[in-house]
């Protein structure tokens, strides 16, 4: 995928979070297209998520400190009692120590941007 | 000769699609209000039967006529066994009676099977009939005791089981799994059980154990060589057991309940997890 096509869907996600607050949640998009899935991806490298988690499809993401990020699209739920729904999933990698204070995941100061399309990449239809 | 084998090979090519085609078309009803169909009754009747029988043979029987372990038994037996199969004159509850197979009339269970054949039923529960193991909520005394009491059901009035219940103190039962002693290590193989039993398969994905592939929370491959517990504990043999037993404690919002798991159940399921490197 070309640079300007990822520069373009980031656009995108930023602009549908944007929308997000005042919006239906039924009007959620699908996140599961190619772009976010790969925007996941390179987002998981960058903020090296794969140095405590083990996450398929990312030969470098073999870290053991935390749970493996397997199945997560069946997953029931996340974190700290959260339910598994995207909202929550992104609010859950942009602020853990919010929502379970003392827990070993650190904030990596996530933007909104990455942190759809790393939910895009976990909740992806292998 | 030739000719026999080929139509044996036919047949047999045949009894398998056969099988797989009754599996995957869904025809066979797997709903509760409907009873099996009269031969899968005699099959699955006649093998639990046998299965029992030939499990029995070693079970040493405890002195069970004793007063006061009948008296223990229907303390036991009240609030634990009427819920499902009912006493003289009581009935079950009503998801008792919604079950299938229907949960037995243990005074005629009485008259029909031995005591060590209800001991080990009891003990184990048994497959897919709703009928659940106590080796792991009840003290095997109070397994005996409970066996001891049904046995004297045929000879109880409605009216006299009545009066008798009626008077009965409430009853703390003894600990399923005394504490183990310190030496000891913990059994992995019981601790694979325990995991079964804790319904802990019910929720994660367990490498080595049939049926536990649900993801409900995380899967437990790797959990060995995993860093921290539930986010917040370093990850070892103690703060294992420590977090099967009082997960509620340790993180509080969890999804994961406190599920009253045993001191010496947890050390065993810990020893079995630390197979999963």
């Amino acid at each position: 995928m070309t640079g300007p096509g990822i520069a373009l869907r980031r656009l995108a996600i930023a602009g549908w979070l944007l929308l997000a607050g005042c919006a239906n949640e039924s009007d959620a998009p699908a996140f599961d297209t190619r772009e976010d899935v790969a925007l996941g991806a390179i987002a998981f490298h960058q903020y090296g998520c794969g140095a405590c988690h083990r996450i398929p499809g990312i030969a470098s993401a073999d870290g053991i400190v935390g749970p493996p990020l397997v199945d997560m699209a069946r997953r029931v739920y996340i974190a700290r009692g959260l339910p598994n729904t995207p909202e929550n999933m992104i609010r859950w990698i942009r602020a853990p120590q919010e929502l379970a204070p003392g827990s070993a995941m650190p904030e990596m100061q996530v933007t909104a941007v990455d942190a759809a399309a790393m939910v895009a990449y976990l909740y992806r239809s292998e | 000769m030739m000719r026999t084998l080929v139509i044996l090979s036919g047949l047999a090519v045949l009894a398998i699609a056969g099988t797989a085609l009754f599996v995957y078309s869904g025809v066979y009803n797997v709903a509760a209000t409907r009873q099996h169909t009269a031969p899968v009754y005699w099959i699955l009747e006649t093998a639990m039967r046998r299965s029992v029988l030939r499990r029995v043979q070693e079970i040493e029987v405890p002195p069970l006529t004793e007063r006061a372990t009948i008296e223990r038994g229907l303390r036991l037996y009240h609030p634990n066994c009427v819920p499902c199969h009912g006493a003289p004159g009581i009935a079950p509850e009503g998801f008792g009676l919604a079950m299938m197979p229907v949960p037995a009339n243990l005074a005629l269970t009485a008259r029909e099977w031995q005591p060590a054949e209800v001991y080990w039923v009891v003990k184990h529960g048994i497959k897919t009939s709703g009928m659940p193991a106590w080796e792991f909520r009840l003290a095997d005394t109070d397994l005996w005791a409970i066996v001891a009491f049904v046995a004297t059901l045929p000879t109880l009035s409605p009216q006299e089981y009545r009066d008798r219940a009626r008077a009965i103190a409430p009853l703390v039962a003894a600990d399923a799994a005394p504490p183990a002693s310190g030496a000891d290590r913990g059994d992995a193989e019981r601790g694979k059980v325990a995991l079964q039993q804790y319904a802990c398969v019910a929720c994660h994905v367990i490498p080595g154990v049939v049926g536990a592939n649900k993801t409900v929370g995380p899967s437990l491959a790797g959990i060995a060589s995993r860093k921290y517990l539930a986010g917040v504990i370093p990850n070892g043999p103690d703060n294992m057991i420590r977090w099967l037993r009082f997960p509620q404690q340790i993180a509080p919002q969890s999804a994961m309940p406190d599920l009253g798991v045993a001191e010496r159940d947890a050390r065993d399921m810990a020893m079995f997890l630390e197979t999963l490197k």
